[in-house]
């Protein structure tokens, strides 16, 4: 069986996104802050601008965060995983369970 | 983009009540419900929490699909398909401004 390539694995571009200290202190930034733009994360992070877009699009290339159009700024936040929609598909299978006895 | 398959015990019929009818919404997905059930319809939900959503339908294709816009952001699709255990239940949720793609990102990096 032929190997991968490592660069077209999803998950080791993951998990090399992750390696990085400087990118989790990003993810952990829009953990707590919801969505922000690469200015705002400058001014709070110690890191340069150029540090802060160049990790930006290697989180954004694992699928990690994902991002917006905001005037001339882009914002950033955490992958949406739809965790809701799992809450919300196992309330109304309790609802049928109640409705169909 | 969010999908979500879930394989629920009662009939496409059954299921699409349950996603339709404000009463029985308010069961499960809000506390409180207003539903025009058509297309360009309005849909409001309220939460115990005090948070409030509202919607407009846009497509409604009974026993099938359904499908609205949220007025703040992104779109939901629920499909119903028949199953031997009994209804499979597809939801998709896109909010098409949020992308992970890279092409966005060139921008960012050019302004300084």
């Amino acid at each position: 069986m032929p190997l991968r390539s490592p660069l077209s694995d999803p998950l080791n571009q993951v998990f090399s996104a992750l390696a990085d200290p400087s990118r989790r202190h990003l993810l952990g930034y829009l953990a707590d802050h919801g969505t922000a733009t690469a200015t705002e994360m400058t001014g709070e992070l110690p890191m340069t601008r150029q540090a802060v877009a160049k990790h930006l699009v290697a989180l954004s290339g694992a699928g990690l965060v994902e991002s917006e159009r905001a005037g001339r700024e882009i914002r950033y936040r955490l992958t949406e995983t739809g965790e809701e929609w799992d809450d919300r598909l196992d309330a109304l299978r309790r609802h049928l369970e109640r409705h169909g006895s | 983009m969010i999908r979500k398959e879930i394989v629920l015990p009662a009939s496409p019929e059954e299921v699409w009540h349950a996603l339709t009818d404000p009463e029985r919404l308010a069961d499960w997905f809000a506390n409180r419900v207003e539903l025009d059930l058509r297309p360009g319809g309005d849909a409001r939900f309220g939460w115990d929490n005090g948070e409030q959503r509202r919607a407009t339908v846009t497509e409604v294709k009974p026993g099938e699909r359904l499908a609205f816009s949220w007025e703040d952001e992104g779109e939901v699709e629920f499909t119903l398909a028949a199953d031997v255990a009994g209804t499979r239940l597809t939801v998709v949720e896109t909010a098409p401004a949020w992308t992970t793609a890279l092409d966005l990102h060139a921008s960012a990096l050019a302004v300084v």
